[in-house]
């Protein structure tokens, strides 16, 4: 095991220079192009609610990704990371993002979670989190997009606002699992709805190619380390969506 | 009367369409049917198929009988049964491999891909059952299955094309008002491509091919029938095409978006089937029989493709698995997915050619004189 992954780093490096590989780091560990975070959607709600110094409560519902088991504890998941940059940017109100992820569910069984999970948190804002299960099930794209649909309506009837985040993505598990189409799906149903998407597929590809947070280069106790850096990134990143949301 | 070339070029059309479109954030798929129409290339490969059957089958069926017939069906479809089976290897060899070498906690409670390796004695089964299709081994089990009732199909289109039309048409309008859907592996699964309504575009088809064969070559009332066509099929393509277009720039309005999407692949809606069948009418009345493109040496790749279809197919299939690979291992710019594209079209034009020379060669009789001798005595060969 150990010396084919030796093998695959000497192969590799022997040609990234003709792959065009490992490109300048970046300087920032989460730096990413700019126009990944260009956000023209509002977020009237929480504006309001920002604008008038009151407490603002957050929903992160979500998958395995929002739980943040990978990275060992939940305040090393996204949705505490979000809360953390949130109260540098807004020092003046007092956030709290609660943090919904129950692994494994589809669209259709987090929309049936709102009503316990969501709804009773009375939040000016919910962040929701969802694709992954869809696709790795082959949940029919239909019934994603319907699932999706009835989410939104479920938040926006109640005057709350909402945004989606998509797939995480990772290079080895792109190539059995079809995300294309539900990300398509995704996208469009926020489109018609007017609701923004992070890009968190997109942000986490542009990573990868930048060959930041390699996993296969660390040592298995290293990985968890690893995991926290990415949720923080994605955390930092979606609070920067989010100021730019409500200004 | 000789062959249809163009139900060989369509075929072949649909081939590398698929492949296309098997590979995610494809460049090329801008290009295909999916970007354009409410259908893709699965309703064209489905059609032909169904169409192709009923000439081929009904025709032995006439010189040989039904028994000789309804063989000769299920041999083709244990054809492609087997070659269904090669995928499925090729597929848990890809899955496992991934799964065992992945290192990124990240996934390990999402991306459950791999969760059939906890009981592959049940995924194995499942899959020779035609109940366990991943993603991309779905067009084929449907296929093996419309093969399998076929014969039934051909007989009862010998008494009365309504004897086979009625059944067919009444379980598709069941399944568009109930949503019906055939359960898979694992558990909440279904056939992606739901036979009870997906046999209705292949006994249609077949229906169509029987009738040629019963001598009727041109359509019923030319005239309406290639009006109402035409403008049915330019309203979906205008609509189809704008919603492309506003996919990449947003600005531009998706006509009726809020209102049709999305449009049911898995049920074969009838949004996707009627500008099909229009699409069918227009080509049928626009590109003649006897068309010259089609003899023409810039077409040969995609005949030869049509004539080698399952071949062509599962090359296909590996091919794409193969593309996405390289393009998320190696970079996805414009110039590598067109390299990649070209290189598997390629490799599948190669391949056809291969083959149809093979089975020249094959067919060609050697008449050796103990050879040609012992044929003669034996009276009877293959």
């Amino acid at each position: 095991m150990r010396r084919r992954s030796c093998f695959g780093v000497a192969a590799l490096a022997a040609a990234a220079p003709f792959l065009g590989l490992f490109p300048a780091r970046a300087e920032h560990e989460c730096e990413v192009p700019p126009e990944m975070i260009q956000v023209s959607v509002k977020l009237p709600h929480l504006a309001a609610r920002l604008k008038a110094r009151e407490p603002v409560n957050i929903v992160a519902i979500g998958g395995a990704s929002t739980t943040g088991t990978a990275a060992g504890s939940p305040d090393l998941a996204y949705p505490h990371r979000l809360q953390l940059a949130l109260a540098k940017f807004f020092p003046d109100a007092p956030i709290t993002v609660v943090n919904k992820g129950v692994p494994r569910q589809s669209t259709r069984q987090m929309v049936g979670r709102f009503a316990t999970d969501v709804i009773p948190e009375d939040p000016v804002l919910v962040v929701w989190e969802t694709g992954i299960s869809d696709a790795v099930r082959g949940i029919e794209v239909d019934d994603f997009a319907t699932g999706l649909q009835a989410g939104i309506d479920e938040v926006k009837n109640r005057s709350i606002d909402i945004l989606l985040v998509d797939m995480q993505f990772s290079r080895s598990t792109a190539t059995i699992i079809d995300f294309e189409r539900y990300l398509t799906a995704l996208h469009k149903v926020a489109d018609l709805n007017g609701v923004y998407v992070f890009p968190r597929y997109e942000m986490m590809r542009y990573w990868s190619e930048q060959n930041m947070f390699n996993f296969d280069e660390v040592a298995a106790d290293e990985r968890a380390r690893l995991a926290a850096r990415v949720y923080d990134c994605i955390g930092h990143k979606l609070a920067q969506a989010i100021r730019l949301a409500v200004q | 009367m000789s062959r249809d070339l163009r139900l060989d070029f369509f075929r072949g059309v649909a081939l590398i369409f698929i492949f296309i479109d098997h590979i995610p954030e494809n460049i090329l798929s801008y290009f295909t049917l999916e970007a354009f129409g409410f259908f893709d290339a699965a309703e064209v490969f489905i059609f032909i198929s169904g169409f192709t059957a009923a000439l081929v089958y009904g025709r032995r069926l006439a010189e040989k009988g039904a028994l000789y017939a309804t063989a000769q069906v299920l041999r083709r479809a244990w054809q492609l049964y087997v070659a269904h089976v090669f995928l499925f290897v090729i597929f848990i060899a890809e899955v496992s491999y991934t799964a065992t070498t992945f290192k990124n906690p990240m996934y390990n409670e999402e991306m459950r891909v791999a969760d059939f390796l906890d009981e592959p004695h049940v995924a194995v089964v499942q899959a020779l059952l035609l109940q366990f299709q991943p993603t991309f081994l779905d067009i084929l089990p449907l296929y093996i299955l419309m093969l399998v009732i076929f014969p039934v199909v051909l007989l009862g289109m010998q008494r009365h094309p309504l004897l086979v039309l009625l059944p067919s048409a009444i379980l598709y309008v069941t399944v568009q008002m109930f949503g019906i859907a055939v359960p898979a592996y694992p558990e909440g699964h279904v056939w992606y491509f739901n036979p009870l309504a997906w046999q209705f575009l292949f006994v249609s088809a077949a229906l169509l091919g029987h009738a040629r064969i019963r001598g009727q070559t041109t359509l019923p009332w030319p005239r309406v029938l290639f009006s109402a066509a035409a403008v049915i099929f330019i309203a979906a393509f205008l609509i189809k095409l704008s919603w492309t277009i506003h996919g990449v720039w947003e600005p531009f309005p998706g006509l009726f978006l809020k209102q049709l999407w999305p449009i049911n692949k898995n049920n074969l809606s009838p949004l996707r089937l009627v500008p099909f069948y229009a699409l069918v009418v227009l080509v049928a009345t626009l590109v003649p029989r006897d068309a010259r493109f089609l003899e023409a040496a810039a077409a040969r790749p995609l005949v030869l493709c049509g004539q080698q279809s399952l071949e062509i197919f599962c090359l296909g299939i590996i091919l794409s698995a193969l593309a996405h690979f390289i393009l998320t291992e190696y970079g996805a710019s414009v110039t590598m997915q067109l390299a990649v594209n070209a290189a598997g079209i390629a490799v599948m034009f190669l391949t056809a050619q291969v083959i149809a020379w093979y089975k020249t060669v094959d067919r060609t009789p050697v008449l050796l004189p103990a050879a040609a001798s012992r044929q003669s005595s034996d009276g009877v060969a293959e």
